[in-house]
């Protein structure tokens, strides 16, 4: 076989072949869940009682699946759930459907703690001045919610990002599967191949949860939004 | 009363969802039949799903991203057969006939052992090479066995084998147990290294894999079985790709090509 590479190559090979497929499965797998798993923080906090009821039902169920499993199911169990899709991309489906669902169910979590912590005086206040519940939600509670849904949300994300290394066996070529690659040519070059994949991890997520997290819940204060 | 009421509720939910997931295949109109094959040369593709860690028979180059081996080889001959080109899905062995069965990929060639429970669920094609499975052990040792049930009174732990492979399942057939009486290897490389350092006395392999090893280790066959046939795979739905699959191994046996994939590749 050819001579070792040296390991800023391995690096950059990782970096280039592998990230950009993790961070766009992580984008998609949030979107999708932050999507849905607003109607479902929604549905907990406002709808009527048998809509609470649905929403939590599938937290709890969607909390209590292993993702794996989840891939499992829509890849191989139900693929026809694809059909308009090339059947060269399905299996790519199936892992973003099963992330976003399954972070879908975390993300309401946090929005509801969310919306549940912007004082109910505020929403009342709207209310008598005039405004109609879903002008006050959309005007005076929503955007105090997300400010403050923020640092917990970035906790997701680190998590989202890490299970995107189950598409390794499914045929994408993410992070972990290019790191494989390298070792399964160099063999010797195990450990430093996967130190290198878990750097680049921690390169991508210290960042965003420290920028995001730390800072978020200092400007959160000195806003003086939120509980004390 | 309330906390009652909304266990009910999500019990119902849950029996209901599941209902729903129980009907949802059926939910969806049955298309009319495509052959794979007008939709793998409407599409100029040919998908092929492999387990790319396994040389000689199928490896990837991170230096130039290229697949090469003998299945490699193989399914580029199918491929230039029907006027078009191999793109490769690179995933776990044994998600392979899942993933076949499920439609994502079109054909398996992943030096996979004809057998009969994998032929239940999928259609082999007819053998394209056969394959000796090997006991070796380092030149220094004493050990000598005549069948492979003696591997049996041979000291614990200290047989290896590759895992998920057709050598586990023999060694498991003969009543041994993974981790107890002997030990498995993600891969044939960390076996070589195991038996070069001691760790295991003999490893039970693919013969092409102690070719590859046996001049960067000294070791040497004491065993080697009846050899077996590797086929490829698709669904039994296709039989016209499974047509052009045969027509191609049958013909490369014919012209010869086949003889010198085989000498390329197994020396």
């Amino acid at each position: 076989m050819s001579e070792l590479p040296d390991l800023p190559s391995i690096f950059f090979y990782i970096l280039v072949t592998g990230l950009p497929t993790t961070l766009i499965l992580t984008v998609l797998a949030l979107g999708f869940g932050f999507l849905l798993g607003m109607v479902l923080a929604i549905m907990r906090v406002y709808g009527e009682r048998e809509l609470a009821w649905i929403g939590s039902a599938y937290e709890k169920l969607m909390r209590g699946i292993p993702v794996l499993v989840l891939i499992f199911i829509f890849a191989y169990g139900i693929p026809e759930i694809f059909w308009y899709l090339d059947s060269l991309y399905r299996q790519v489906a199936s892992i973003i459907l099963a992330l976003s669902l399954r972070s879908a169910a975390y993300q309401s979590q946090i929005f509801r703690g969310a919306i549940l912590s912007v004082n109910p005086g505020q929403m009342l206040a709207a209310r008598a001045i005039g405004m109609k519940q879903i002008q006050a939600f959309r005007h005076i509670v929503l955007p105090q919610a997300i400010r403050l849904a923020v640092p917990a949300w970035t906790n997701e994300y680190s998590v989202v990002i890490k299970d995107t290394s189950f598409a390794y066996s499914f045929g994408v070529i993410e992070l972990t599967k290019a790191a494989y690659r390298v070792s399964v040519n160099f063999p010797i070059l195990w450990a430093p191949t996967m130190l290198i994949a878990a750097i680049l991890y921690f390169l991508v997520t210290y960042p965003v949860t420290r920028i995001f997290g730390k800072k978020q819940n200092k400007r959160l204060k000195e806003l003086g939004i939120g509980g004390k | 009363m309330r906390k009652q009421a909304a266990i009910i509720g999500m019990i119902l939910c849950l029996g209901g969802g599941l209902a729903i997931g129980w009907f949802i295949p059926s939910l969806f109109p049955t298309p009319t039949r495509v052959a794979v094959i007008d939709t793998i040369q409407s599409r100029g593709t040919f998908i092929v799903g492999t387990s790319a860690d396994y040389p000689p028979f199928e490896d990837f180059y991170t230096n130039n991203d290229t697949y090469y081996g003998f299945d490699v080889d193989i399914a580029d001959l199918i491929a230039a057969e029907m006027g078009v080109t191999v793109v490769w899905v690179d995933m776990d062995f044994d998600s392979l006939i899942g993933a076949c069965t499920a439609g994502s990929i079109d054909m398996i060639a992943a030096a996979m052992t004809y057998n009969e429970v994998r032929a239940e669920k999928l259609a082999a094609s007819t053998t394209y090479v056969t394959v000796a499975q090997a006991v070796i052990v380092k030149n220094s040792s004493s050990m000598a066995i005549t069948a492979l049930d003696n591997l049996t009174i041979a000291a614990n732990q200290l047989i290896g084998v590759q895992a998920g492979t057709v050598m586990q399942a023999d060694l498991e057939a003969l009543g041994m147990v993974a981790g107890v009486n002997f030990t498995t290897y993600p891969r044939a490389d960390a076996l070589m290294l195991a038996l070069d350092g001691g760790a295991i006395e003999a490893a039970y392999v693919d013969e092409p894999i102690y070719e590859a090893f046996k001049t960067t280790y000294e070791i040497k066959v004491i065993f080697s079985t009846d050899p077996e046939p590797l086929a490829l795979w698709t669904r039994y739905s296709e039989p016209e790709l499974l047509y052009v699959m045969n027509k191609v191994i049958l013909e490369g046996y014919q012209d010869g090509t086949i003889q010198d994939l085989i000498i390329t590749w197994f020396g």
